[in-house]
């Protein structure tokens, strides 16, 4: 990663190769925004870690809030005193979020406020792929759709300018494919960020009981009606007339507008483009001029036919006579690409594909028909991998097990097998909840520490005070693992990158009522077991932390401290059961070619489970190490 | 410019996106225009991973699409196999010698397929096929997470890239931690050398 204080670089023209989400947070410093809020989710996490790394120079406030709601409320009551702020978040947390910004779209704000929110066609890192456009219609926001990196910093810029010209909350929306997309990004001026607002005091505006709530509706919809005006003339709004056929015209926004630049080309289709950066309100005086210019308007957009619907109602006032093509020949679900949008566009245009895809196809399908596949998997020496093992042996095949959104949900994986409903952050201590009480099954909510902060103590409360009798397991791994090791309330350290007290889970735990708590070291096997067990005969809600470091975490400040990662080796006492294999599914114990089993010493981090739970004291370090690994804390 | 494309794929925690990125940063260097497409999160842990690096003047998109790859860089030999799709007879493909069982042939108490039929699949698809020994080339150079140096280094030899050797070098000592650029530079170099002189498989 390149070290993010070259974004701290006053050198306007300066050229160079940003992330999406860098460039987001170039674009922040360009545009004097003060106060930066996120909780990190994949495809977003990178906005706020860059923030984070250069905050204190930058003379910005950054903050891993507790989750998104918590982090557009901090950002909004900054901008409420006319401080420019940006909460940035993936795009199922905009769902955690919406509730505050349903509203704060009625009281408005005074300084410059931006919401990011990164979504995942492909649902390459998430539980769904959602389209957040659809959001900006609910409510009722103005929304910019940059397409590439170079667009994502402008539009932060742009979208606090559009933010304080109509006093509202403007939201961001980017792709895994513009977030996560390298490019050259060419600099601007950096500003100076003003950290020091003032609240002054508008009660009718500010305190949405039902009195003040319904003017702010129709507040809401003049500005939105303003807004009208900005769409139509807005710089990110343009039609790319380069064609000379005027046949067909296509019409997109985002990473879509990418691919179907490089399909049209690829097909020799000389027409024109209306390309969208500000979606939400949509320029329909704009794209009905484009309408009545082009008897077929082709709509490529991923996800949702979002433009589609719009596109098709313009059409029926400003141009009846020009078809619209869109969903039909454009996949609904699952991220785009040049050639998905090749083959639509090869369709309704009736051109030939330039390659010959079924050919290539079948040729793939055969050399590829047999090839294992490979899923993601705990790494070596994931603790949760020794919390899931034992788990399982204290629980068994009947007990249930919700899980929850993180690392550990690659817990499902053969052969730990752990995880029966995953469905949203901390939903599963929710849905054990329910599970527990028809089923009267032994139900073992897992979660992490990231995720306990951010969705697991009110759902904690409800199973206490309503006396669900469930195991709360929570994998304290000391970090949000799965999206960077970013910190969150457990870990004693801020986005400011300043270090504050820590606040203990199995405190948390008994302050919200639980009556058995138990902090267990997942390593030590053996104690951890009678905790489960203790806790499984526990008629009320129970909760145990397995605690131990990340791995990677570990490894990392190891090697920083120049201590010795020493591997675990196979010995003569081996006789081959492959329990070590069958029951731990680590990437480090592989089979030779005589099918005798092995340490990877390359991968191996020697945690020690293997040797743990071996029969036959057949794993051990390949030397004498001074310090066993599940005593070590970061 | 004509759009050089180039895709690189392996395992999570084999330095893949990092190399990427290099070439990248190179390509701005040289004045290029370019896209580098990554995925994070989830992904990564240990499952296979996918980066696409496009050069040229008229790249929007970061994605390669299916038989366009000049370069096939593969970081482990089954995950080279898994994205041949990319490659056409154009192609050269690069692979790295490490091999990387997938869990489940693990636990299925099946070995690793035979590296002559990894080969004879991806002969089915380009014939310009370079296998560089990265482990005990990194482990040489000092270190085993350095065979993306390596293989950077190998690329650079025989790609006929846009990129000039320089810049990669440089783009290489600017993107790792200060203290271990000598030792990817030593990899880079040695990568150099063995694809300079190693014959197509």
């Amino acid at each position: 990663m390149p070290d993010p204080h070259i974004l701290l670089k006053d050198e306007p023209g300066k050229r160079v190769l940003l992330l999406g989400n860098e460039a987001i947070a170039r674009g922040m410093l360009e545009s004097d925004i003060g106060v930066v809020t996120t909780y990190p989710g994949t495809p977003a996490s990178e906005i706020g870690d860059t923030i984070s790394a250069i905050a204190q120079e930058a003379g910005v406030y950054m903050e891993y809030s507790v989750n998104e709601i918590v982090a557009v409320e901090v950002a909004g009551g900054a901008a409420a005193c006319g401080v420019r702020a940006l909460a940035a978040m993936k795009h199922v947390g905009l769902n955690v979020a919406s509730d505050a910004l349903m509203t704060l779209a009625y009281t408005g704000v005074r300084g410059g406020l931006v919401i990011v929110a990164a979504d995942d066609p492909e649902c390459y890192s998430s539980q769904n792929e959602q389209d957040s456009r659809l959001y900006t219609l609910l409510s009722n926001l103005p929304c910019l759709e940059p397409s590439n990196p170079q667009e994502a910093k402008e539009m932060v810029a742009y979208a606090v300018e559009i933010s304080e010209k109509l006093e509202l909350p403007v939201i961001l929306r980017t792709t895994t494919r513009v977030s996560h997309t390298r490019a050259p990004v060419t600099f601007g001026k950096l500003s100076k960020s003003r950290l020091k607002g003032e609240f002054v005091r508008d009660v009718k505006r500010f305190v949405m009981v039902p009195a003040h709530a319904r003017p702010r509706h129709d507040v809401l919809l003049e500005r939105m009606e303003k807004a009208k005006e900005i769409t139509e003339n807005s710089p990110y709004n343009t039609i790319k007339p380069k064609g000379k056929d005027k046949e067909y015209g296509i019409i997109s926004s985002s990473s879509a507008y990418n691919y179907a630049v490089e399909a049209a080309e690829l097909l020799g289709l000389d027409i024109d483009f209306l390309n969208l950066g500000m979606t939400h309100p949509l320029p329909e005086k704009l794209i009905g001029k484009f309408l009545k210019e082009h008897s077929k308007a082709i709509v490529v957009e991923e996800l949702e036919p979002y433009l589609e619907l719009h596109v098709k109602a313009i059409a029926k006032d400003c141009a009846p006579s020009t078809e619209v093509y869109g969903k039909q020949y454009f996949p609904r679900s699952g991220e785009l690409s040049t050639r998905l949008v090749l083959k639509g566009l090869a369709a309704i245009t009736g051109r030939k594909l330039p390659i010959n895809f079924e050919d290539l196809d079948r040729r793939y399908s055969e050399v590829s028909e047999r090839l294992p596949p490979r899923p993601p998997i705990l790494c070596a020496g994931c603790p949760h991998r020794a919390s899931f093992y034992v788990i399982k042996r204290a629980a068994g095949e009947k007990a249930i097990y919700p899980t929850d959104i993180g690392c550990y949900a690659l817990g499902i994986a053969p052969p730990l097998k752990v995880g029966d409903i995953l469905v949203c952050m901390g939903a599963g201590i929710g849905t054990a909840q329910g599970i527990s009480k028809v089923t009267g099954a032994d139900t073992i909510a897992i979660i992490g520490d990231s995720t306990f902060f951010h969705a697991g103590i009110q759902r904690l409360l409800n199973a206490v005070y309503n006396k669900h009798k469930i195991v709360v397991a929570v994998l304290d791994n000391l970090t949000t693992a799965m999206t960077g090791h970013q910190p969150h309330p457990g870990t004693g350290m801020t986005g400011m990158q300043a270090s504050t007290e820590p606040i203990a889970i199995e405190k948390v735990a008994e302050g919200c009522g639980v009556k058995l708590v138990r902090v267990v070291n997942p390593f030590n096997v053996r104690e951890a077991e009678k905790a489960i067990k203790e806790a499984l005969q526990f008629p009320e809600t129970s909760l145990i932390v397995f605690r131990a470091p990340c791995a990677l975490l570990l490894v990392r400040e190891k090697r920083r401290k120049g201590l010795e990662i020493v591997p675990f080796k196979i010995n003569e006492k081996c006789t081959n059961c492959m329990a070590c294999i069958k029951l731990l599914g680590c990437p480090a114990i592989i089979l030779k070619e005589d099918k005798t089993v092995a340490i990877n010493e390359d991968i191996c981090v020697g945690c020690g489970l293997c040797a743990n739970i071996c029969a036959y004291n057949a794993i051990v370090p390949q030397k004498q190490a001074r310090r066993q690994w599940q005593n070590e804390r970061i | 410019m004509r759009e050089f494309n180039i895709v690189l794929a392996g395992v999570g925690g084999q330095g893949i996106l990092l190399a990427a990125e290099v070439l990248g940063t190179a390509a701005v260097k040289d004045g290029l225009n370019v896209r580098v497409g990554e995925i994070h999160g989830m992904a990564q842990r240990g499952g296979a991973v996918i980066c696409t690096v496009r050069i040229g003047g008229n790249v929007l998109s970061p994605l390669v699409l299916d038989g366009q790859a000049d370069m096939l860089l593969g970081f482990e030999p089954v995950e080279t196999l898994r994205n041949v799709k990319y490659a056409s007879e154009k192609t050269l493909i690069i692979i790295g010698d490490e091999k990387i069982p997938p869990p489940e042939l693990t636990l299925k108490g099946k070995g690793y397929p035979k590296m002559e039929e990894i080969l004879e699949k991806l002969r089915q698809f380009s014939k310009k096929i370079v296998i560089v020994e990265a482990l005990r080339l990194a482990k040489e150079a000092g270190s085993p997470v350095m065979q993306n140096a390596v293989l950077l280094g190998a690329l650079a030899a025989v790609g006929k890239m846009p990129i000039k050797k320089e810049s990669l070098v440089e783009a290489l000592e600017e993107l790792v931690p200060e203290k271990y650029a000598k030792m990817n530079v030593k990899a880079f170099e040695l990568g150099y050398k063995y694809a300079e002189n190693v014959k197509e498989a």
